[in-house]
């Protein structure tokens, strides 16, 4: 394993065991090293991204490139005939959303790659076209990757523009990456935030209230088949492709079961459409649901809010939790302190 | 049962319409009128009635494949006629009614059916609620069979029970003599089609005429059952107008139809437990299930986990369960084996 870490970079603590939730796969007890290349040329990207992978191949390795064609054209041409073993992955297609993402690798790693030993994998996250939600909900994506693989068998490398990039995009990254490279050295990240704080300052961003025109039902016990009902007409008159109309209905209902059974027993959803998204708010007026990675990690056997959060947040494009006053932060929204409010992003193209 | 018209049906939901002027008292009312499975048509050779539906006036064929489903159905009727002050006339197959009688009464009391564990079918013989007579006897005495002079007998039953003062009559009648080669067997549609409505109007009596799917050739079966205002099946376990739960006897289990959800879980599990608990192998079809949620999901694939020497079988699994499957990653565990939907 210490060949693996050809630049002898400082081992980051991988994140203190806040969550009680295990990540079950069959290859614990490994080590995640999660590191950033801010590169500040192509050149530079080039020169540490090959040698990075060029070291996973010597030490035989699950050797992995998620980035866009046009950069693994470059390294390829880098590494050469040593570019052979070397799995390439169109980042286009990988980073469709984070938790489809997450459950790439959730697959991709226990079937493929961690068979094989460790796995190194170099990505370069997508940033351009992305709305503010989402290059929140990506940075987030960093501190979910570092909790769910703390304990495995990964060294991963994950490359950031400096130059291009947002400078709030940099910071965040320098802030979810235990480690930082550059074109000589690995050095451990002096404004590392703990996954479990980042992913609560991710919460700490409110969230609008819905607008007036947003159409609103009430729920409570014995009302969810009404309330599916609503939910496909809006779904209709928003034109949600009919593929996600059933992902989308599963959803809210799972969220509302989870209210009604172990929240305040009633509330309310609404719906409207925004920037391409159809999205919905359901609220709890009376529960807490405290969000730590929830539906981020699979679930073990009887947690069944984690296992409702794991199915609901695979079925939409993008889930937000806010919870009352908590440790995590969060609010329900502008001006309101108590109850619990998670929207759900859908895509309608 | 009450002495309503055949057009009127207690207990089937007319599905989304409300009569005017009145509205659904809750939310959920609406709820469940508007997602009312669709139902069969109410008369017609098409129809499917509950048994617990029948009204006076119908003339039904039971037309069972296996004798639990056709002592399920019977339980039920014999049960609603005796507490109904109906007289029961109950035409057998065979020579001996005491036999008969032996045969019915175990039978009743091991259908499973609600309340019919306890029901004492020698007393209402004792008491003349329940008459069995042969068929050989009733209508075969001059050695052949006539329908005109059967549809006379029955008619004199029914006057006669009327008489005594009886709230009804219900009559119902193994049909496989027909098979054996008398004289006459062959007409028996004759006999049946005296019974459709119209063609005899004062019988305000239920007929109930039982066929074995497992001997009638399938174009006869087809001939007699047209003379019939409908079939009549078992009893739904469940329904509230979201989901409905009916037995299954071929095989052994349940048929669930409509939404599985917060309000239908708990209703479902007890439905679960008390079939399962019957039998080892166990069959849950879900070709209806028009909405499940994780839990139901959960429910259903633990089904299997209930113990040694149990196979639970899920048939005709909707698509979109196969979608919460995989989400749910209960597509790589092993569960209950599953079957393609028949449709």
């Amino acid at each position: 394993m210490k060949a693996a870490r050809p630049l002898g970079g400082a081992s980051a603590d991988p994140s203190p065991g806040m969550m009680a939730a295990p990540v079950h796969t069959a290859h614990e007890g490994g080590t995640l090293v999660h590191r950033a290349l801010l590169y500040r040329s192509p050149e530079q990207f080039t020169t540490v991204a090959g040698r990075f992978l060029q070291d996973g191949v010597t030490s035989g390795d699950a050797t992995v490139a998620i980035v866009s064609p046009a950069v693994a054209e470059m390294l390829r041409e880098r590494l050469g005939d040593g570019a052979g073993p070397v799995e390439f992955v169109d980042a286009g297609s990988w980073y469709t959303a984070p938790v489809q993402a997450m459950a790439k690798y959730y697959e991709r790693t226990a079937r493929d790659w961690w068979p094989q030993g460790r796995l190194r994998v170099l990505t370069e996250p997508v940033w351009d076209g992305r709305s503010e939600l989402e290059v929140r909900e990506w940075l987030r994506h960093e501190a979910v990757v570092s909790r769910a693989l703390a304990a495995t068998p990964t060294t991963m490398m994950c490359a950031y523009d400096a130059v291009r990039l947002p400078s709030g995009i940099v910071a965040a990254a320098a802030r979810a990456h235990p480690e930082l490279a550059d074109a000589d050295t690995v050095r451990p990240s002096p404004r590392h935030a703990d996954p479990a704080l980042f992913y609560a300052e991710c919460n700490a961003h409110p969230l609008d209230p819905p607008p007036l025109s947003a159409a609103r039902r009430a729920f409570a016990a014995g009302e969810l088949p009404m309330l599916r009902t609503f939910l496909n007409a809006e779904a209709a008159r928003l034109d949600l492709p009919e593929e996600q109309m059933l992902p989308f209905v599963l959803a809210v209902n799972e969220v509302a079961t989870v209210i009604i059974r172990e929240g305040g027993g009633y509330g309310a959803v609404w719906v409207w459409s925004h920037d391409g998204e159809l999205v919905c708010d359901i609220t709890d007026p009376g529960g807490r649901l405290p969000d730590h990675f929830l539906g981020h990690l699979p679930p073990a056997p009887h947690q069944t809010a984690e296992a409702t959060f794991w199915a609901v947040r695979r079925l939409c494009h993008i889930v937000e939790i806010r919870s009352g006053e908590g440790p995590d932060g969060g609010v329900g929204f502008r001006g309101v302190d108590a109850g619990t409010r998670v929207r759900v992003h859908m895509l309608l193209r | 049962m009450s002495d309503s018209g055949a057009g009127e049906r207690p207990g089937t939901s007319p599905g989304v319409s409300y009569p005017s002027g009145e509205r659904p008292a809750t939310l959920r009312e609406a709820a469940a009128a508007r997602s009312a499975p669709v139902r069969v048509p109410r008369t017609g050779p098409d129809a499917v009635i509950p048994v617990g539906d029948v009204v006076p006036g119908d003339h039904l064929c039971l037309i069972y494949d296996s004798d639990a489903e056709r002592y399920a159905v019977l339980a039920a009727y014999l049960r609603d006629g005796l507490a109904a002050r109906h007289r029961v006339l109950y035409l057998a197959d065979e020579d001996d009614p005491d036999a008969v009688l032996a045969r019915l009464s175990a039978a009743v009391a091991a259908s499973g059916v609600p309340g019919t564990a306890r029901l004492d079918l020698r007393a209402a013989a004792d008491a003349g609620d329940l008459v069995i007579r042969p068929i050989v006897d009733a209508f075969l005495a001059t050695g052949g069979f006539d329908p005109d002079a059967g549809a006379a007998t029955l008619a004199a039953e029914i006057d006669r029970a009327r008489a005594q003062g009886y709230a009804g009559t219900r009559i119902t009648g193994e049909t496989s003599f027909s098979l054996r080669g008398w004289p006459g067997g062959d007409r028996l549609a004759d006999l049946e089609r005296q019974g459709r409505p119209g063609r005899a109007p004062r019988f305000r009596a239920i007929a109930l005429c039982q066929y074995d799917r497992r001997w009638f050739p399938p174009d006869r079966l087809r001939a007699l059952a047209s003379c019939h205002d409908g079939r009549v099946r078992v009893d739904d376990l469940y329904d509230d107008g979201v989901l409905r739960i009916t037995p299954m006897f071929t095989p052994y289990g349940l048929r669930l139809a409509g939404a599985i959800d917060e309000s239908t879980l708990p209703p479902l599990r007890d439905e679960i437990r008390r079939a399962a608990g019957r039998a080892g192998h166990f069959c849950l079809d879900l070709s209806d299930l028009e909405f499940c949620d994780l839990a139901g999901l959960r429910l259903l694939a633990g089904t299997g986990t209930g113990g040694p020497g149990r196979q639970v079988l899920l048939r005709g699994i909707p698509d979109y369960l196969e979608l919460m499957m995989r989400i749910g990653g209960w597509d790589v565990t092993p569960g209950p084996p599953r079957q393609g939907a028949p449709r």
